[in-house]
């Protein structure tokens, strides 16, 4: 495999240990399943990095699921995620460490914190990726990103600058199951830690209301503006409870205030990649559909035959979203 | 208080239509918008302006016709527009974007005491600027604001990220995108619009007068390079159903089945 | 390569802390030996949650104080006192001093233990001392075991 000679000097894949509610966000044991499969195609080794106050939980878990490395900075000052005091001690890592490729799960941390780093030590930075491969004949990543709101895919290389840094979408990749018996090498570098005295963090608390979390849902049940009232945009919520789904929604149905912005899928919203989304009233703007168009199975329901959204659509269903979605709750409950 | 917002003007995606045979975006004939979420941060500039006074500046790198955005931006009410515009900074990374509009604002007389982003674009959607610019003017950042507080010398910021509320105070100067959870942009009358357009306060800044070399902007300027555009594999359209609604709930409760959602009714019923 | 840092293991089931890093199993001195200073932390296996510390440990003259094979007392001339903990055991002096203790911590899909000691060997040479979290040991010493010691029989 040839390589620019700058970039003869760094080797190693590293993963940054996003370990925020750890059990729910899978991101980072997805990353170091394919950042293992990446690091075997460029015979080198993977590392997760994990910098936090006390984190040996985490560094274990990590192990547990293939990374080959764990380096570690356990700090107090690491205790709260916070971008500046991050990328100052992950930046200088980097130039003593040269490792070739840097992934991140593109949670909002990742995503806010990578540029910072990407642009710190001067390097490219893809994200949202859908795909990484090594391209055989010049030994760099190709890091596929959705391009034009999802309309296209765009294959981006970093050539000449090191590392190649990108942050991927949650669900992109599949974790490696859990393997009590590994064991890793660990890495406890010399390095300082400071604050950033210009940011406080001066709270932090989980969010209310029983915590949406579209982006990792597996079933993913959402309205537009056909559900015609919020009494009936709320048969959402309870089909989604018998399916042990959750909720989302188009920009309409938020602005005619059925349910919260944090349940907005789209452009300006969330992302999903369910295995199943139920999608019932909505015609299937783009600024909605590059939201949901990574589900694997989709179901559309709405009364226009010609709406747009039959075009991606596993099964479509001509008919009124709100009768199916009432009856369907009916049925189910009958079954229980 | 002086702020800086940095702007990108971006296909109207109410008029992006779909070339279904190429599967590529149609952007000819299509409308040209601020990015919404820019419309959102200039509305929380014009808002920190009535509070506190002094001056809004908006900034943009793009394409001549990118002046449209900023003039926009001075009919709502902001006081000068910058066009950073030059054939050398087409091709552009986020890497080489962020230190065109950081080198732009560092030239600011006096330095802005807070810059303002949107979160993302709609277009290329990665939301790396903002934290680049903060990043290139060593300032704070804080993303996805959507509550801001002012105090003598500092902002009280609130956001959202990661199912965490996350409140911080952060000295001045600084770097905040916001989140269209912040406030609802205005719309603009004509009356605005209108006296915009007969305003004469857009500067348009060069390569030389940012005091910058081909190779540091632009294509040249960037570390990521696009070797291939293509299609997504469109979703190939499935079975359509049309009938009555117990017909409808029939077939999905057989694809409810089918994908394991929920059990197989037992036959002996 | 690179100076600066410290290197050890980490398995995926249990680690002790010794140096302020993870390891799998540890020993001081030479395990097993009949009549002189050592200290076994054994590499846990999956399927385990406890683990398994033989020593054979000196006072600070050098004197012979106690021998603990997989957490029990052997002999114990110093007449130590041996105390269960709701998640480990200490090892006491006659006078209540402490000598030695092992806690595990437990996590979801692992665990984690610390030692805290401050042991001597039969020459009355300090071995190992508290240090915030974990404890410094001197001497000879195998720091990263990956698996269980074999004993001579």
């Amino acid at each position: 495999m040839k390589k620019a000679d700058h970039n003869k000097s760094y080797h190693g894949v590293w993963v940054f240990g996003d370990y925020r509610h750890y059990f729910q966000n899978r991101v980072t044991l997805q990353l170091i399943a394919k950042g293992r499969e990446l690091a075997q195609t460029l015979e080198t080794s993977i590392t997760a990095l994990v910098l936090g106050d006390h984190v040996n939980q985490y560094a274990m878990e990590y192990v547990a699921h293939g990374a080959d490395k764990i380096m570690i900075v356990d700090h107090p000052a690491l205790k709260d995620y916070r971008v500046e005091t991050y990328t100052k001690v992950i930046a200088e890592l980097i130039e003593r460490y040269k490792p070739e490729i840097f992934l991140g799960g593109a949670t909002a941390f990742g995503r806010e914190l990578f540029p910072r780093i990407a642009k710190r030590v001067k390097t490219g930075l893809s994200a949202d990726c859908v795909a990484l491969e090594i391209d055989p004949e010049t030994g760099n990543l190709v890091q596929t990103t959705p391009a034009w709101g999802g309309e296209l895919l765009a294959d981006v290389v970093t050539p000449l600058h090191r590392p190649q840094m990108a942050t991927v979408h949650p669900g992109t990749f599949r974790e490696l199951p859990h393997d009590a018996s590994a064991v890793g090498r660990v890495i406890y570098p010399d390095i300082t830690v400071e604050a950033d005295g210009r940011v406080q963090l001066l709270r932090s608390k989980t969010q209310p209301k029983g915590k949406v979390n579209l982006e990792d849902a597996q079933i993913v049940i959402s309205g537009g503006r056909g559900m015609g009232s919020k009494d009936q945009f709320d048969l959402l919520f309870e089909l989604a409870d018998l399916l042990d789904g959750e909720v989302g929604a188009t920009r309409p149905a938020i602005r005619a205030e059925w349910t919260d912005e944090e349940r907005l899928l789209g452009q300006t919203g969330k992302i999903v990649k369910p295995k199943l989304l139920i999608t019932v009233g909505a015609s299937g703007a783009l600024q909605y559909t590059v939201g949901v168009q990574g589900a694997e199975v989709i179901v559309a329901i709405n009364r226009d035959p010609h709406a747009p959204i039959f075009n991606m659509a596993d099964l479509g269903l001509v008919g009124d979203g709100r009768a199916v979605v009432a009856q369907l709750i009916d049925e189910l409950r009958k079954r229980v | 208080m002086n702020i800086a917002v940095c702007i990108k003007q971006v296909p109207d995606t109410h008029t992006i239509r779909i070339d279904e045979k190429r599967m590529t975006i149609v952007r000819e004939g299509g409308d040209n918008v601020i990015n919404a979420l820019d419309c959102v941060a200039l509305e929380a500039a014009l808002d920190l302006k009535a509070r506190r006074g002094g001056s809004i500046t908006v900034l943009t790198m793009g394409p001549p016709q990118s002046e449209e955005a900023l003039r926009e931006a001075l009919g709502y009410g902001a006081d000068t527009a910058i066009l950073l515009s030059d054939p050398a900074f087409a091709g552009a990374d986020t890497l080489a974007t962020s230190h065109v509009l950081a080198r732009a604002i560092s030239r600011l007389e006096p330095f802005p005491d807070l810059i303002l982003c949107g979160k993302q674009t709609s277009d290329s959607d990665t939301g790396h600027v903002g934290p680049q610019i903060a990043e290139e003017l060593d300032l704070p950042q804080v993303c996805g604001v959507d509550e801001i507080h002012l105090e003598e010398n500092a902002l009280v910021v609130k956001r959202l990220s990661d199912g965490l509320v996350e409140t911080f105070r952060l000295s001045l100067p600084a770097l905040l995108t916001v989140s269209n959870a912040l406030c609802a942009p205005r719309r603009p009358s004509f009356g605005d619009l209108e006296a915009a357009f007969s305003m004469g306060s857009v500067r348009t800044w060069r390569l030389d007068d940012l005091g910058l070399n081909p190779d540091e902007v632009g294509a040249s300027g960037s570390a990521t390079w696009v070797v291939k555009l293509r299609s997504a594999p469109p979703k190939a359209r499935g079975e359509i159903v049309s009938g009555p609604t117990q017909d409808l709930v029939d077939r999905l409760i057989k694809k409810l089945e089918a994908l394991s959602v929920i059990d197989e009714e037992s036959r002996s019923q | 390569m690179v100076s600066n840092q410290r290197e050890s293991k980490i398995s995926a089931h249990h680690n002790y802390l010794v140096n302020d890093a993870l390891t799998p199993g540890f020993a001081l001195g030479n395990p097993g030996s009949k009549d002189g200073f050592y200290f076994l932390a054994d590499v846990v296996l999956p399927g385990e949650s406890t683990p398994r510390v033989s020593a054979r440990l000196y006072d600070h003259e050098g004197e012979f104080l106690v021998e603990l094979v997989w957490n029990r007392i052997k002999a114990n001339p110093g007449h130590t006192r041996f105390q269960s903990l709701p998640n480990g055991f200490r090892l006491l002096y006659p006078s209540g001093e402490a000598i030695l203790s092992v806690q595990t911590e437990r996590f979801t899909n692992g665990y984690l233990s610390r030692i805290q000691g401050k042991l001597y060997d039969e020459k009355g040479g300090l071995r190992m001392e508290p240090s915030l979290e974990s404890v410094t040991v001197y001497g000879k010493a195998s720091l990263t075991l990956e698996s269980p010691f074999e004993f001579s029989a």
